[in-house]
C-alpha cells in the first residue's frame, strides 16, 4: 500500500543555516533515511522545499512554496529555521526578504504567515525560530522573535496542533530528525504527539537539565570541580550553565555519539533556553546562580540518608526483593 | 545593443540572503553590468555592544552556521589580544585542529555539493547541451586514480541526490564536523574555544581518534583532487578562461598558527603571521606587495556609500597599538548604524553588505583603496608565491600526502600534489584552488598532529593558561574562513565591548560598488563573463551562477529571469 504523502516545506528567516548543517549530522535516522522511508508507516515524506538540502532542478521547488501558500499542497509540515524580524521597525526598507512580487520584496514574515495558515503542523528548528535566539539578544535591533511569539502562544495549526519547538543553537540533528519522524507517526495515528513543556519543547528531549545528563555530574557530587580549563571535573566554577539549561547533548554526544559540550570539557552556554544569549546565560564565563547547587546538595544529602536508612531496614526486616 | 536583465534573488547565502542583478549584451555575448545585494540584516555588532568580549567567541560563530569555527578563531585572537591572554602551544594546536576539521568539511561541501552540481549531468544537459556531447567522448586523464572513465562519468557522479561523488561527499563532510565535535563538543558552533587556550580535556585517545578520521580525508583527497582537475581542465578547454575573470587583486590573512610563535601580542603579529602554514599577503595586479599583518590591518577600510547604513563620526581610536595612525573608515573606528532603505535602488544604497577596500597606505603601488578578492585562491596564491613555508616554490605549492589505508578508497600510497599559480583568477581556478586547499589542509593537519604527539611526549600537554583581564584593551583577529579572509576587531572599555566589528570574506567579495569603475569582486567578475548557454530563448544565467558559486556563497539560489521589467520565469538552481 502506498502511504499518503506528507510534504515538508523548510523556510529560513534570520538564520545562519547552522540548523540545516546540523540536520545533516543526524545519523539514525538520517535525512536520507527519513526521505526513503524504510518502514511503510514512516514512508512517503517528501521535502518539497529546502534551499540547501533538496536540490530540485527546475521550477518545481518554488512552485511547491506557492502551492503550499494557496493550500494546494496537502498535507504539509512547515519547518522554520531562523528568527522572525519585525518588519514594522524597518521603515521604508526591510530586514529580511525572500523573493519578490511585482518589483516589491516579499518579506520572510509575510511568507511565514501565509504558510502557517495552511500547514498541518509547524516545527521550529533551533533556538532562533523557537525563541528569537541570537538576533533577539539585547538590544534586539531588528525586533526578532520566535515563531511562537510571532503567531501567538495560543496559536494552533488547522489540525489543532501547537507549535513544536526544538531549540538548540544549532538544533541537535538527531533531535530534529526524531521529532520529525515522531510527528509523522503521530499524524498517522501510531503515536500520540510528544508531550511539550511550557516552552513547547518535547519533554522527552528537554525534560532534564544538562547537569542531570552530564557525565561529570557524578564528579561534582564527589566534590571534584575543575579550576582551570582542561581539567576533567565539573565545569561549574568556569561558567557552565548546565544546571539551568535543558538538553541531553552531554549524554548523547553531538555527531554519532562524539562530542557533547560539557562531556569534552567545555561549558554549557544555555543555547536551548528562551533567554539565550542574555542573562542568566550570558556572560558565558560567569558562574551560574548558586541556588541550584545548594538545592542539589540538600537533595543529595536526603538521598544519602535514604540509602543508609534502606540498608538498615534491610538488616532489620530482611530484603524485600 | 540587445540587452537582457537577469535577476537572481533570493540567492541565499550562509550569512544571509543574497541577490544578483546582471545585464547581458546579446550582441557581444557577454555580461556587461552586475549588482550584488544582500537582503538580510541581524545586527550582530549592535547585539555585541556592552557584553563581555569573551562572549563574542560564541556569539559571532552564529553569524554563519556553515563556517562558524573561523569566526571563533578570529574572535578568540582578538580577545586573546585585548585580554593579554596567550595560549600555551597545545592550545594553539587544538585550535588549529578545530579550524582544519571545519575546512575539510567545508571544502568538500563547496566543490561537490554546492558548486559541483553546476557542472553535473543534470545542469550541463540542460544549459550546455554541446558540452555534454563532448564530455561523453572526453577520456578522463586521471581515470586510473578515481575510476571515472570519461568526463561525462564525472558529471553524472555530481548529480544532486543520486551522483556517487555527491553522496560520498556528504559522508566525508560529516566526518569533518565529527572531528570538530571531538575537540569542540559540537559542530556547528564549537564550544571549546576560550581566551587563553581551549576548554578541552585532552584524553589519551583524542589525537588518535582525530588521526583516524583524518586518514579518511587524506585518502579521499587522492581521488577528489584528480577528479576536480579532470573536470575543470575540460571546462577550461571549452573556452571558460574569461568566465568570472578579474584582475589578480587578492587578500589572505593566513591561517594555522605555529604553536610556538603565536603570542597574541599585536606588535608580534607580523612575525607570527609569517610563520603560519598558510601565508598572509596582499596582491595587487599580480604583485605580492606586503605580507606584514600590521600593515594589512591598518589598510582595511569599510565604506557604506552604497549600503543601508548611516555614516559615523570618527575616528574614535586614533592609533593602533603600534602607533600607526588609524583612518576613520578603519573597523576599529567604524560604528554600525543601520538604516533600511528601498529595494534595488541601483543608483543609491542597495545592499546590507558594506564595501570593504584595502588602502595602500604605505604607497607601495599607488596609494589607492582596492577591492580585493578573498578565498582559497588568494590563500594558495600568496602561500605558493611567498616562500615562507618549505612547500612554497615561488610559482607553486608542492606537498606530499602520506600513505593511508582506509577501506572504501582507491589510493593507499603517498601522493604528491602541486598547485601551480594560474595565469588568471577566474571561475574555474577559484574552484580548483578550493579543492587543493582541502588537500593542503589535510597535509598541514597531519604534520601538526605529529607535532602534537611529540609535545605530549615532552610533557607539554597544557591546553589553557590563566589570565587576568585588564580593564581596557583592543584586539584584532585575522584568519581564514573557507571562503576567504576573515577578521574581527574589538575595543574593550571597562571590561566590556565598546565596539566590535567583523568583516567577512563574503563582505569583501559580495560588497556593492563604490562607483561605476570600482565594483565589488562579485560584480567585477560577472562583467565580461561570456554567455555560453543558447541565447535565442530565455537566459538562465548559468554562467553568472557558476561565477558567483566559484566564490562559494554556499547555498542554493533562485534565479528570477527578467526581460525589461517583466518577470518571465523563475528557476531555482541549487
Amino acid at each position: 500500500m502506498e502511504p499518503e504523502k506528507i510534504h515538508v516545506i523548510w523556510l529560513s528567516g534570520q538564520a545562519c543555516t547552522g540548523c540545516t548543517v546540523s540536520f545533516l549530522n543526524a545519523t539514525h535516522p538520517s535525512l536520507v533515511d527519513i526521505l526513503t522511508g524504510f518502514i511503510p508507516q514512516a514512508a512517503g515524506i517528501t521535502l518539497d522545499y529546502h534551499q540547501t538540502i533538496m536540490l530540485p532542478w527546475g521550477e518545481e521547488a518554488l512552485k511547491a512554496v506557492e502551492a503550499a501558500e494557496r493550500g494546494e499542497l496537502e498535507p504539509f509540515v512547515l519547518v522554520v529555521e531562523g528568527a522572525v524580524p519585525d518588519e514594522d521597525k524597518a521603515g521604508e526598507g526591510y530586514w529580511c526578504a525572500i523573493g519578490e512580487e511585482n518589483g516589491r520584496p516579499i518579506t520572510f514574515s509575510e511568507r511565514l504567515k501565509k504558510l502557517a495558515d495552511k500547514a498541518i503542523a509547524v516545527v521550529a528548528a533551533g533556538t532562533c525560530s523557537s525563541f528569537g535566539g541570537i538576533p533577539h539578544g539585547k538590544p534586539n535591533p531588528t525586533g526578532a522573535r520566535g515563531v511562537m511569539d510571532f503567531l501567538g502562544r495560543d496559536w494552533r495549526s488547522k489540525a489543532g496542533i501547537p507549535i513544536i519547538n526544538v531549540p538548540g543553537c544549532p538544533v541537535h540533528g538527531e533531535h530534529l530528525a526524531e521529532v520529525l519522524a515522531h510527528a509523522v507517526l503521530a499524524l498517522r495515528g501510531y503515536l500520540s504527539l510528544p508531550e511539550l513543556d511550557e516552552w513547547h519543547r518535547p519533554k522527552y528531549i528537554f525534560g532534564q537539565t544538562v547537569h542531570d545528563n552530564c557525565p561529570r555530574a557524578g564528579l561534582y557530587s564527589d566534590g571534584k570541580t575543575s579550576h582551570a580549563f582542561g581539567e576533567p571535573y565539573c565545569m561549574g566554577l568556569l561558567g557552565c550553565k548546565g544546571p539551568i539549561s535543558h538538553c541531553d547533548a552531554p549524554k548523547r554526544g553531538f555527531i554519532e555519539g562524539v562530542g557533547g559540550c560539557t562531556a569534552i570539557g567545555g561549558i554549557c552556554i544555555g543555547c536551548t533556553e528562551p533567554e539565550f544569549p542574555d542573562e542568566p546565560y550570558g556572560p558565558f564565563l560567569k558562574k551560574a546562580p548558586a541556588t541550584f547547587f545548594i538545592a542539589e546538595k540538600i537533595r543529595g544529602i536526603i538521598a544519602g540518608l535514604d540509602a543508609v536508612w534502606h540498608r538498615f531496614e534491610e538488616k532489620l526486616v530482611g530484603r524485600k526483593l | 545593443m540587445v540587452k537582457k536583465e537577469v535577476l537572481i534573488e533570493p540567492m541565499t547565502r550562509l550569512e544571509g540572503h543574497l541577490g544578483i542583478h546582471a545585464v547581458a549584451d546579446l550582441e557581444k555575448g557577454i555580461y556587461v553590468d552586475a549588482h550584488s545585494f544582500v537582503v538580510m540584516f541581524r545586527g550582530f555588532e549592535i547585539i555585541l555592544k556592552g557584553r563581555e568580549p569573551a562572549d563574542a567567541i560564541w556569539i559571532t560563530q552564529r553569524i554563519c552556521g556553515v563556517c562558524p569555527t573561523p569566526h571563533a578563531i578570529a574572535s578568540v585572537q582578538a580577545v586573546d589580544m585585548a585580554y593579554q591572554a596567550p595560549p600555551p602551544p597545545m592550545g594553539v594546536l587544538l585550535r588549529n585542529f578545530l579550524h582544519g576539521a571545519e575546512q575539510l568539511y567545508d571544502a568538500a561541501l563547496g566543490c561537490l555539493v554546492l558548486e559541483g552540481p553546476d557542472y553535473s549531468e543534470a545542469a550541463v544537459k540542460k544549459w550546455n547541451p554541446d558540452w555534454w556531447e563532448k564530455a561523453r567522448k572526453a577520456k578522463a586523464p586521471n581515470a586510473k586514480l578515481h575510476g571515472y572513465k570519461t568526463i561525462a562519468d564525472i558529471m553524472r557522479a555530481l548529480n544532486p541526490l543520486s551522483g556517487e561523488l555527491w553522496l560520498r561527499s556528504l559522508a566525508v563532510e560529516k566526518l569533518g564536523r565529527k572531528m570538530a565535535s571531538l575537540l569542540g563538543g559540537k559542530h556547528p558552533h564549537v564550544v571549546s574555544i576560550v581566551p587563553g587556550g581551549v576548554a578541552k580535556t585532552l584524553t589519551p585517545t583524542d589525537l588518535e581518534q582525530y588521526a583516524a578520521m583524518l586518514a579518511h580525508h587524506v585518502a579521499f583527497a587522492k581521488e577528489f583532487i584528480p577528479v576536480m582537475d579532470d573536470l575543470l581542465d575540460f571546462v577550461l578547454s571549452l573556452g571558460y578562461e574569461e568566465c568570472g575573470s578579474r584582475k589578480v587583486n587578492l587578500l589572505s590573512y593566513g591561517a594555522y598558527d605555529d604553536p610556538e610563535a603565536y603570542t597574541a601580542r599585536y606588535e608580534d603579529m607580523p612575525s607570527w603571521g609569517l610563520k603560519r602554514a598558510v601565508s598572509p599577503g596582499v596582491v595587487i595586479d599580480g604583485e605580492l606587495i606586503t605580507q606584514d599583518l600590521i600593515e594589512i590591518n591598518v589598510g582595511v577600510r569599510e565604506f557604506i556609500d552604497r549600503s543601508y547604513y548611516e555614516d559615523w563620526a570618527g575616528p574614535s581610536v586614533a592609533e593602533d597599538p603600534a602607533g600607526n595612525p588609524l583612518d576613520a573608515k578603519h573597523p576599529w573606528n567604524k560604528e554600525t548604524k543601520p538604516k533600511p532603505g528601498p529595494y534595488k535602488a541601483w543608483d543609491s544604497k542597495y545592499s546590507w553588505a558594506g564595501s570593504p577596500r584595502w588602502e595602500d597606505w604605505k604607497k607601495r603601488v599607488d596609494g589607492f583603496a582596492h577591492a580585493l578578492e578573498a578565498g582559497p585562491i588568494a590563500r594558495m596564491w600568496v602561500t605558493a608565491k611567498a616562500g615562507n613555508v618549505p612547500e612554497s616554490t615561488g610559482s607553486s605549492l608542492k606537498f606530499t600526502l602520506p600513505k593511508a589505508a582506509v577501506a572504501g578508497y582507491k589510493v593507499v600510497d603517498e601522493m604528491e600534489f602541486e598547485w601551480k599559480i594560474p595565469e588568471r583568477v577566474n571561475t574555474v581556478e577559484r574552484v580548483r584552488a578550493r579543492a587543493y586547499y582541502y588537500a593542503y589542509t589535510a597535509y598541514v593537519m597531519y604534520n601538526q598532529l605529529l607535532q602534537a604527539l611529540e609535545m605530549v611526549k615532552a610533557g607539554k600537554a597544557e591546553v589553557w593558561r590563566k589570565y587576568k583581564k585588564p580593564k581596557d584593551g583592543m584586539g584584532v583577529g585575522m584568519t581564514e574562513a573557507m571562503r576567504g579572509a576573515l577578521a574581527h576587531w574589538v575595543v574593550m572599555r571597562g571590561q566590556r565591548i565598546q565596539n566590535y566589528q567583523v568583516i567577512t570574506p563574503s563582505g569583501w567579495n559580495a560588497g556593492p560598488r563604490l562607483s561605476d569603475v570600482d565594483l565589488g569582486p562579485y560584480e567585477d567578475a560577472i562583467v565580461g563573463t561570456p554567455i555560453t548557454e543558447p541565447t535565442e530563448g530565455e537566459l538562465s544565467g548559468i554562467d553568472v551562477v557558476r561565477t558567483i558559486r566559484s566564490f562559494d556563497p554556499c547555498l542554493a539560489c533562485c534565479v528570477h529571469l527578467y526581460q525589461g521589467d517583466r518577470c518571465i520565469r523563475e528557476i531555482p538552481i541549487c
